[in-house]
């Protein structure tokens, strides 16, 4: 096991269009969960659609509510290079401490993971991103970094279109526009599964619990910097 | 107080017979000849100045810049359930911003009767909810997923917080609008520069794949609410003034702070947040997305390695216990690494989805001793040991880190953080 410090809190970037339908929903929630709902009236406002519409800036894993508009790769190298790259390197390799745009290929980071190894620092749009059209939802709401949401929508189209081209998953020619973005494969979709729920078992034990020696483990030197703060050591709580 | 809690006892304590014997004649402190500050000399009052030491606090390289980072709460100072507001952990996407309530909306809209759009003082006017519950950080103890690293409990803990919260109830607002019982999936979005958007399932959601989101997870939005004040005053700015969702239980990123916009939908959004950032790199390659809920947990907050033990004799062992399933049922306490337990006292109040806090008496006979303690819900879920938790998820999983955590009580009364790897 390496014991590197762990790889940073990601802010991450990234993307796969999986060309499937939601079931129809059979089931719904409880409408007995409302059932105690007070009964209230007379505060608040209805409100339009059109109203709503500047806010309803959602775009959906299946690119549902892509908005009008299209990028090209060449454009957003432009904007990438102006506007990303101090954070993401020149070629999605992160700088800085900021995240990576392209980490391992795929087959590398999921080999990484069955070893054992640090496969966290190397996520990237190529590995961990399941689909194409929320990179379009994070570049439109959250990027640039220091100015966020300033972005026309043309222009978050051509960094999606930028980034997808420099994690070579879509040639320099390619448009990016609400039918083409849903459409892609993103080469870390494969991977994707659902928690099912609790994984551990253990039980509650109360006397001679295990046999032999606790194989008790106190710090290496070599992990990480505990520099951190200073910590006064106390006599008492 | 619950049932159990016999001291646990080491042979050879310290005796009455041991202690020294003060001889000095006692002075006053010079306090006793002077007169104190007014009233309204701190018009919000804060702490002694001899606690400065008590304070929120970042680890540096864990983040590129303090804008998009987390800190931690100081839980080896603390006494009790509750978060004094100004120590509550801090986790920003793009940094805290300033609302101005009297400028602020929240729209509710969607797969819904008739959408509509509130002020902060029409949320304020609607029957109100309160309730004390924790709010975790699903990276914490994230730092310790590939081996033993910090040496405060502030680090290993601290990105955790409970208060009392007080708000609308969601199933209030969707009984308003009235949400159309074909919605499956709520989200929440802020109005700060990350605008954070995180998919809530209710009964009957399906991933994107048509895979059902597991019924334990579906029935937490009930004790969801859009909440203006934290302990009984209102929000800070770190922890979303003036509105924010607060979903009891589950992972605080889908807490969504600065709310501005609720939408009820047929399917989740897979947002950034839920396809590359709050997922877990399994040791078979998988990528897992949906672990929503922190798993009952606990930790020893007393002693910890913050404290360096005096010597042998009495001491109380404390501590907190919370699961996101619901109450604590039981924890047990352990000073011989795991191998025998002696159950703790649970301190009043128990609530569901809240820290509740642990006591056990200890005497040190002044060995080395592997302190630990085990919490169990009242859905009969045990805290898993750290191997038990790797087996599962590996090294490379940073979220949800809720395996029992060992401290080492040294001869010399240093307190370490350790790991057992074996058992």
């Amino acid at each position: 096991m390496s014991k590197s410090k762990m790889s940073k809190l990601n802010l991450g970037l990234a993307a796969a269009a999986i060309a499937l339908s939601l079931s129809s929903n059979a089931f719904a929630f409880d409408a007995a969960a409302l059932k105690d709902a007070p009964k209230v009236g007379g505060v608040g406002m209805k409100i339009t659609d059109a109203a709503i519409k500047p806010w309803n800036i959602s775009y959906f894993y299946d690119g549902t509510n892509l908005p009008d508009g299209k990028g090209t790769v060449s454009a957003g190298e432009k904007i990438y290079n102006k506007d990303c790259a101090m954070c993401h390197g020149d070629f999605g390799e992160g700088a800085h401490g900021y995240p990576k745009m392209v980490g391992d290929p795929v087959d590398q980071f999921e080999a990484s993971a069955k070893a054992g190894v640090d496969a966290v620092g190397n996520r990237g749009i190529n590995n961990t991103w399941g689909n194409a059209p929320t990179l379009m939802d994070m570049i439109h709401r959250h990027m640039p970094f220091y100015a966020p949401g300033t972005l026309t929508v043309d222009e978050s189209y051509s960094a999606t279109c930028y980034v997808l081209n420099l994690a070579n998953i879509v040639d320099e020619n390619f448009v990016c526009d609400k039918e083409s973005l849903p459409k892609i494969v993103m080469p870390g979709a494969k991977l994707y599964t659902t928690n099912l729920g609790s994984d551990t078992h253990n039980i509650r034990c109360m006397k001679d619990c295990y046999k032999g020696t606790p194989a008790v483990v106190e710090k290496a030197a070599s992990i990480g910097d505990v520099s951190v703060g200073k910590v006064e050591k106390r006599d008492s709580h | 107080m619950a049932a159990g809690g016999a001291a646990i006892a080491a042979t050879n304590a310290a005796n009455a017979e041991d202690l020294k014997t003060w001889t000095e004649p006692l002075k006053d402190e010079p306090t006793r000849h002077m007169l104190g500050r007014g009233v309204v000399a701190v018009p919000y009052g804060l702490p002694s100045k001899y606690e400065s030491g008590v304070v929120r606090r970042n680890v540096g390289w864990l983040t590129a810049d303090t804008i998009a980072s987390i800190s931690f709460t100081p839980w080896q100072d603390l006494h009790g359930i509750i978060t004094p507001n100004g120590l509550h952990f801090e986790r920003y996407h793009a940094g805290a911003v300033d609302v101005d309530p009297s400028k602020h909306h929240l729209v509710i809209h969607g797969m819904v009767k008739q959408p509509m759009i509130f002020t902060v003082e029409d949320l304020k006017r609607l029957p109100s909810h309160t309730a004390i519950h924790f709010l975790e950080c699903p990276a914490n103890g994230a730092m310790e997923w590939r081996g033993v690293q910090m040496d405060s409990m502030q680090f290993t803990h601290g990105m955790m917080s409970c208060s009392e919260w007080t708000g609308v109830k969601l199933t209030t607002l969707m009984e308003m609008v009235g949400v159309d019982p074909k919605a499956t999936w709520f989200y929440g979005e802020g109005t700060d520069g990350s605008a954070l958007q995180r998919s809530v399932p209710m009964e009957g959601a399906k991933d994107q794949h048509g895979n059902p989101i597991p019924e334990a997870y579906t029935s937490h939005y009930r004790d969801a609410m859009v909440c203006y004040a934290m302990n009984g005053e209102a929000l800070r700015p770190e922890n979303g003034y003036p509105i924010r969702l607060f979903i009891p239980g589950f992972e605080a990123n889908m807490s969504t702070k600065y709310l501005r916009r609720l939408m009820f939908v047929d399917k989740p959004l897979v947002t950034y947040q839920e396809t590359r950032h709050y997922i877990e790199v399994l040791p078979n390659g998988e990528i897992r997305q949906y672990n929503l809920v922190n798993e009952a947990n606990s930790v020893i907050n007393y002693p910890c390695p913050d404290y360096k033990l005096k010597g042998k004799g009495t001491y109380e062992i404390r501590g907190i216990a919370w699961s996101g399933y619901g109450k604590i049922k039981h924890v047990d306490v352990s000073i011989d690494g795991g191998k025998n337990w002696t159950q703790a006292n649970l301190v009043e109040p128990v609530l569901n989805k809240c820290l509740t806090k642990f006591t056990l008496p200890f005497e040190w006979d002044g060995e080395e001793r592997l302190i630990m303690s085990r919490a169990t819900d009242e859905t009969g879920f045990v805290q898993p040991t750290l191997k038990q938790l790797r087996e599962v998820r590996g090294y490379n999983s940073i979220y949800h880190k809720n395996s029992i955590q060992v401290w080492k009580i040294e001869k010399t009364g240093e307190v370490k953080n350790v790991q057992i790897e074996n058992v």
